[in-house]
């Protein structure tokens, strides 16, 4: 019962946020209220008994995602002071679109009869984790690495100066 | 509480991502939308490993977490090379490519 | 009963962080001018021992200036945020041996490393915030650059976590490596500290490596001299408090001290075996008093490393910016990449069954 209520409340500040990150008109704050909603998002994964993915995310996101976008909108700044105007203008269709993207999402989702046949089983622990990433998956795992060192790689040569 | 909750909510994050997008104009805040997006796929994972797949949902949410930082890392780059050259980042500004 | 425990530990965690902060402040002062050849604060109270509580009282007591053209919600929060984050990361950090059936930590994560982990890279946002929210640019610079130094050296203090993981894991016959605070603690108890390299010989370069690896990097992370480029009064006036007056520059200060309590509390936990000592402490022993003998161990442990950071910070001069960046990368990284690389290769090699 307790729980019910905790994940109904995480999921209520969960979309507040989201909306926040979404409509805010200072591009700071919806940088920060990102960073709300990852961390709301890190509580609801520990509701869903992950607690390792959790602490994950907080770390990886609101700890290198985040600052990395601050750093970006301080970079990419036009004008001074503490205000960095998001620029958002509403085309027309905007909200009927998702509207009705998420209309039909919910509809799909509520009317999958094999969905309601799902049931809790233990989302297994961090030891698990390891073991599926270096047994199984080991390739997408090596295949991810080599990604990453693309990425970065990527990212030095877009942001160098000089000849870019 | 069912799979079909944390789904929908899932859904409802996506499409608060959608409407981002579409509105935005700075590149910047397209990326933050990208980034709830991305955080709405992996919330469905983890609910599908908590309901039925095990370990499996959290393994690939983490491939997932992992490819996001990749991608914002590299949009980052193009955005900080698009202020260099253009001394903004409102992507409806920059369309030389379409002439 | 167990409310009774749950509030009692809370009371001792928040204890040592609070009355150790105070103290650090008086240290830091005392220590520096006992360095420096002065007499030191000596007028409140005997040896000038309240000075902190003046100090406290002088800030509480000074108007609160939130300059013109600010973000105010985000100026304000930027001090809480800093303060927080240090005080939640106390919770996972096992002081003292069991009592009874009651762990002597607040909560007993299983996952508490990551939970350190996490907590510490939220910290920086108070610093980031504040700075930006400023609208002043020596501010600007002073809290890029913490973002930078902190995500810099985020990645040994990262690896040097691991490396004491892997040291767990070596001597344990289940060879289950534990992110478990307590877990680390116990088996440090049990076959030996990790500066010593834990349960085994050749583990010893790569413990006290390791030990110098966290020990500097929680120093840079805390933005303490000779890493204190946030502040860096010469080049940046007062870095990303300058605009602060009254409370929030008192939360800023404070809170550096907590963070320094904190990474105190986490090198001791990791690598000088939490509560434990040799023929002073029995792990096997869950008496009341051998409980309060451990947390006597752990806060003199906290207090020996303190002092070092303290001693450290006015003996040492400071980096210049692109140093810190240079030893983070080219120097840290490296080395404790090498660092794991030996240990799991001699661990592989020497412990195969």
């Amino acid at each position: 019962m307790l729980a019910t209520v905790a994940v109904v409340v995480i999921a209520v500040v969960l979309i507040a946020t989201a909306v926040a990150v979404v409509v805010s008109d200072n591009l700071v704050h919806s940088v920060f209220w990102l960073a709300a909603m990852l961390i709301t998002t890190a509580l609801l994964y520990v509701m869903l008994e992950a607690p390792f993915l959790a602490a994950i995310q907080v770390m990886l996101y609101t700890g290198g995602v985040i600052t990395m976008m601050l750093f970006g909108v301080m970079l990419t700044q036009r004008d001074p002071g503490s205000r960095v105007p998001s620029a958002s203008e509403a085309p027309g269709w905007a909200a009927p679109v998702a509207l009705g993207l998420g209309a039909t999402l919910l509809v799909a989702i509520w009317t999958t009869p094999e969905l309601a046949a799902l049931t809790p089983t233990p989302s297994g622990d961090a030891q698990k984790i390891g073991h599926m990433f270096l047994d199984r998956y080991l390739i997408a795992f090596e295949a991810l690495s080599v990604l990453l060192l693309a990425g970065m790689i990527g990212a030095i040569v877009l942001a160098r100066k000089g000849d870019a | 509480m069912d799979v079909r909750f944390y789904l929908s909510l899932a859904a409802v994050l996506f499409v608060t991502g959608v409407y981002g997008i579409l509105t935005r104009r700075n590149a910047i805040g397209i990326m933050l939308s990208v980034e709830l997006m991305a955080n709405a796929l992996n919330l469905n994972l983890v609910a599908f490993g908590r309901y039925g797949a095990g370990a499996l949902g959290q393994v690939f949410a983490m491939f997932s977490i992992a490819l996001t930082v990749t991608e914002v890392v590299v949009g980052l780059g193009i955005v900080v090379l698009l202020y260099r050259s253009r001394h903004d980042v409102m992507v409806n500004l920059a369309s030389e490519m379409k002439r | 009963m167990t409310w009774l425990w749950f509030f009692a530990k809370i009371g001792v965690a928040l204890g040592i962080i609070f009355s150790l902060g105070p103290v650090c402040i008086m240290g830091d002062r005392k220590i520096s001018a006992w360095i420096q050849g002065r007499v030191g604060p000596n007028r409140v109270g005997p040896w000038g021992t309240f000075q902190p509580i003046a100090d406290i009282l002088k800030l509480m007591m000074k108007e609160v200036i939130v300059p013109d053209g600010v973000d105010k919600v985000l100026f304000l929060g930027g001090p809480l945020i800093v303060f927080i984050a240090p005080v939640f990361g106390y919770c996972v950090i096992p002081f003292g041996n069991q009592i009874g059936e009651e762990k002597l930590q607040v909560v007993n994560l299983d996952i508490g490393l990551l939970f350190i982990m996490s907590v510490l890279s939220v910290g920086v946002y108070g610093i980031t915030l504040g700075g930006w929210a400023s609208n002043n640019k020596f501010s600007l610079m002073g809290s890029l650059r913490a973002s930078a130094q902190l995500i810099s050296y985020e990645l040994t203090f990262g690896l040097t976590m691991l490396l004491v993981v892997m040291m767990s894991a070596s001597a344990d016959p289940l060879k289950s490596a534990s992110v478990d605070l307590s877990k680390i603690v116990l088996h440090q108890a049990e076959y030996g500290w990790n500066i010593f390299g834990g349960a085994t010989w050749w583990g010893l370069p790569s413990g006290l490596i390791g030990f110098v690896l966290l020990f500097t990097c929680a120093m840079a992370e805390n933005n303490r001299l000779p890493f204190d480029m946030a502040e860096c009064e010469a080049e940046l006036v007062g870095g990303y408090h300058t605009e602060y007056s009254g409370m929030g520059f008192a939360m800023y200060m404070f809170s550096e001290y907590c963070s320094m309590i904190l990474s105190a509390s986490l090198i001791v936990t990791l690598f000088l075996g939490g509560w434990s000592f040799p023929y002073l402490t029995d792990p096997a022993d869950h008496s009341f008093l051998a409980g309060v003998i451990s947390i006597g161990v752990f806060f003199t442990k906290i207090c020996i490393i303190l002092f070092l950071y303290i001693q450290l910070r006015w003996t040492l001069p400071r980096f210049r910016y692109d140093q810190v960046m240079s030893l983070g990368w080219k120097t840290f990284l490296p080395l404790a990449l090498v660092n794991i690389g030996y240990m799991a290769v001699i661990g592989v090699f020497l412990e195969k069954p």
